[in-house]
């Protein structure tokens, strides 16, 4: 009796905070209201939902020994306490994705974010990760696309594969991007990030070398040593001889991180990549829970409106309409097809019991939709002028304060040029103009709460902690990533000619590294060119190939539930399926065919073609520009080809099944009664 | 009565620590021995470094480990 008051007050309090969302238009709210209705439809979410998908649907059975049970290992295979493990996964799968893509999407004001990565993480997002989650721990922690081949065919199988290496290119090379935008000019971050690699490798050394397993105490020692690299910042910043050796542009920096990322591939992982790992891993939990205790306690207004005049698709942060671009800026936080390899890898293989699903698959993504809640409050407490002074390409805004407070203003928004250069100098950079990727916005976002939070007067400070908090994670990404992909090159190109496969060979490990890294930097010097400001044409290019990905696991997850018997059931599935290859594929093709040029790429280089042919532009560089727009272009239709075809090929196997012309055999392994009790 | 106090204490730390420790995905030494003493009484206990190189290669072999 309680319990069920207690639910009807959550339940209450979550439709509260919709009903404020719903009825303030045209007036200043708190973000109070916008965590209310997070939080509450969350909870709602997952006592009832995610109940009913594990008992209904899915047919959780605690009696049934896990993984981490039958196999245990002390290693990999490990069964470990569910709160613990919820950790683990959430930093696994918690990326820089979140934070800047809500960001991004705010351009249509902090309505329709809002109401996707709520009510897309419940309905969509979460049932990925859990249906997922699941099938692999019924499956010994099998990979997605070892799944994907056992379930549905060979075919889909190698496409996943594929797919899997191309999105992660475009990943890649989008979240560099975001780092290079953040970092240009900036010797303050520059000099703090740098310093970021010196202290790895010392840990790495610590750790491997001097006091072997010494995990925590390394990470204790990088964890300050990077915050006093944060504070040198500021006098490197300030000093006339050492800031120009730091102030690096745009493309001095891309090749930097291109270095950077071949490095970490070759070298041995303990000396850089899994220090980082720590090193970010903390950094992230920790600046994570700051950020929602400074949003609980500074309670900060949404300046932003609920809704801009952008979402008819004039936007200058990135072109499209509401429909289907909110969706596909915003893929993390509300349904992220990349953490589908997270769910098939390490976390099936500790999980202790079967229900233990449910709170890691489903509610870990609850916890990162929050995540983008915040991200998005960060981005919607600014004031609209300055968001779109920090966000709309240079090219757009002008050079100076002056004429982009005039252009602002044109586009319905009040700023000042004395506010766009005292927000700079606020936060100790010498301008925020065009600092398009989401990054420094959500960083003077994040400032503005820390600073009201735990001590004023520190803005420029916080400003760059969450800078370095940002670039220190996505660059984890980016070398983890690089070595990720490395090794899928490697065994496919195994395939050709064995030698190649082997990762332990110097020769083969530096070229396969050479072409991920070539691949990804390829996108990156191009983004660094594009009139457009880059993020434009590779964001939604993310955002698509994250989405089909999802579209891709959803299959898999929708063929495991149709051979199981629970056809009745398949709509789980099923309808975040059609939803999100209706957005997907409409991006997709307006994104290739638009005959708007700052929105389709085809028509981007007909419009550039056009300006060389009347000569107002170099012809090398048009010629450039488009070979990279049909590349663009190709690698779209390429990523809707695949994900087209996986369709397909799994719409044949639920027909096959649904007639009894297929047996419905499961690939699970065996069912064995669990030795633990009660 | 301190001593027994400092024991539990210490005891306290130790398990808080294990917890940062799994939760950060590194690897945990006495875990590990524990493990080969229960389940594995003839294989030889590796030292701390040959442990750690093992877990970083098996951790780090294949597959993505983090997110977008």
């Amino acid at each position: 009796m309680l319990r069920q008051l207690l639910w009807l007050l959550v339940a209450l309090a979550g439709a509260a905070g919709w009903g404020v969302l719903a009825l303030h238009r045209g007036e200043t709210i708190s973000a109070a209201w916008l965590v209310l209705a997070a939080v509450g439809t969350y909870f709602i979410g997952f006592r009832f939902y995610s109940r009913f998908l594990a008992d209904r649907v899915l047919g959780v059975n605690d009696r049934r020994a896990t993984p981490a049970e039958r196999l245990a290992n002390g290693r990999d295979f490990v069964p470990t306490s569910r709160w613990v493990l919820f950790g683990h996964h959430f930093a696994a799968i918690a990326g820089p994705g979140p934070l800047v893509g809500p960001v991004l999407a705010a351009q249509f004001g902090y309505l329709p974010g809002t109401i996707w990565i709520v009510v897309g993480v419940v309905l969509a997002g979460a049932v990925q990760d859990f249906v997922i989650l699941f099938a692999s721990m019924r499956r010994d922690g099998k990979s997605l696309g070892q799944m994907a081949k056992e379930e549905t065919g060979p075919v889909t199988g190698i496409l996943t594969m594929v797919a899997v290496l191309a999105i992660m290119v475009i990943l890649l090379a989008v979240l560099a991007l975001v780092v290079v935008n953040a970092l240009a000019d900036s010797p303050w971050g520059v000099f703090t990030i740098l310093c970021t690699v010196p202290i790895a490798v010392l840990m790495g050394f610590w750790m491997k070398a001097w006091r072997p397993g010494r995990t925590l105490e390394a990470t204790a020692v990088g964890v300050v040593l990077l915050l006093l690299a944060l504070v040198g910042g500021r006098y490197v910043a300030a000093s006339p001889l050492l800031a120009p050796v730091f102030t690096w542009s745009a493309l001095t920096l891309a090749y930097a991180v291109i270095a950077y990322g071949f490095v970490a591939s070759v070298l041995p992982v303990w000396m850089l990549l899994c220090p980082r790992d720590y090193l970010s891993t903390f950094m992230k939990i920790g600046t994570i829970l700051l950020l929602a205790l400074g949003i609980l306690l500074v309670l900060p207004p949404l300046r932003l409106p609920a809704l801009t005049p952008f979402i008819d698709g004039t936007g200058p942060v990135f072109a499209g309409k509401l429909f289907p671009f909110a969706f596909i800026t915003i893929a993390c936080g509300a349904i992220s097809g990349f953490h589908a390899l997270v769910a098939s890898g390490t976390t099936p293989k500790m999980l202790v019991r079967e229900s233990d699903a449910r709170l890691i698959g489903y509610g870990g993504m609850l916890m990162e939709s929050f995540v983008a809640v915040m991200a998005l409050c960060a981005a919607a407490l600014l004031d609209p002028g300055i968001y779109f002074a920090i966000n709309a390409p240079l090219a757009s805004l002008g050079g100076t304060p002056e004429t982009a407070a005039a252009v602002i203003r044109g586009w319905g928004f009040t700023v000042t040029p004395a506010q766009i250069t005292a927000l700079a100098a606020d936060v100790g950079e010498k301008t925020l103009l065009g600092r398009t990727g989401g990054a420094p916005s959500l960083a003077v976002g994040m400032a503005h709460i820390l600073s009201g939070a735990f001590g004023r007067g520190l803005m420029a400070l916080w400003y760059h902690f969450a800078i370095m908090f940002e670039a220190l994670f996505i660059l984890t990404t980016l070398d983890t990533g690089t070595r990720v992909g490395r090794f899928m090159v490697q065994e496919l190109a195994g395939h050709v000619w064995a030698p190649l496969g082997r990762t332990s060979w110097y020769p083969s490990t530096i070229l396969t590294s050479v072409l991920v890294v070539g691949a990804w930097g390829w996108f990156l010097v191009q983004g660094v060119g594009d009139p457009l400001g880059g993020i434009n044409s590779l964001w939604p290019l993310f955002g698509i190939s994250n989405q089909l990905l999802a579209a891709i696991a959803l299959c898999v997850g929708t063929t495991i539930l149709i051979k199981a018997g629970k056809a009745r059931y398949a709509w789980v599935t099923l309808a975040p399926l059609a939803w999100v290859l209706v957005v997907t594929l409409t991006a997709g093709w307006q994104k290739v065919f638009a005959a708007d040029p700052r929105l389709g790429f085809l028509a981007h280089a007909a419009l550039t073609a056009g300006q060389v042919a009347a000569g107002s532009l170099d012809p090398a560089r048009g010629a450039r520009l488009v070979f990279n727009d049909r590349l663009d272009a190709a690698l779209a239709l390429g990523f809707m080809a695949v994900t087209v075809l996986v369709v397909l090929a799994s719409a044949r196997v639920w027909a096959l099944v649904l007639t009894r012309r297929r047996p419905a055999a499961l690939k699970e392994s065996p069912f064995v009664e669990t030795a633990y009790v009660g | 009565m301190w001593g027994s106090r400092y024991r539990s204490a210490r005891a306290g730390l130790e398990q808080m620590l294990r917890v940062v420790r799994r939760v950060a995905g590194m690897p945990d030494y006495a875990a590990h021995v524990e493990h080969l003493a229960r389940c594995h009484p003839d294989r030889k206990v590796p030292s701390p470094k040959e442990f750690f190189q093992e877990y970083v290669r098996a951790r780090y072999g294949a597959g993505p480990t983090r997110c977008c």
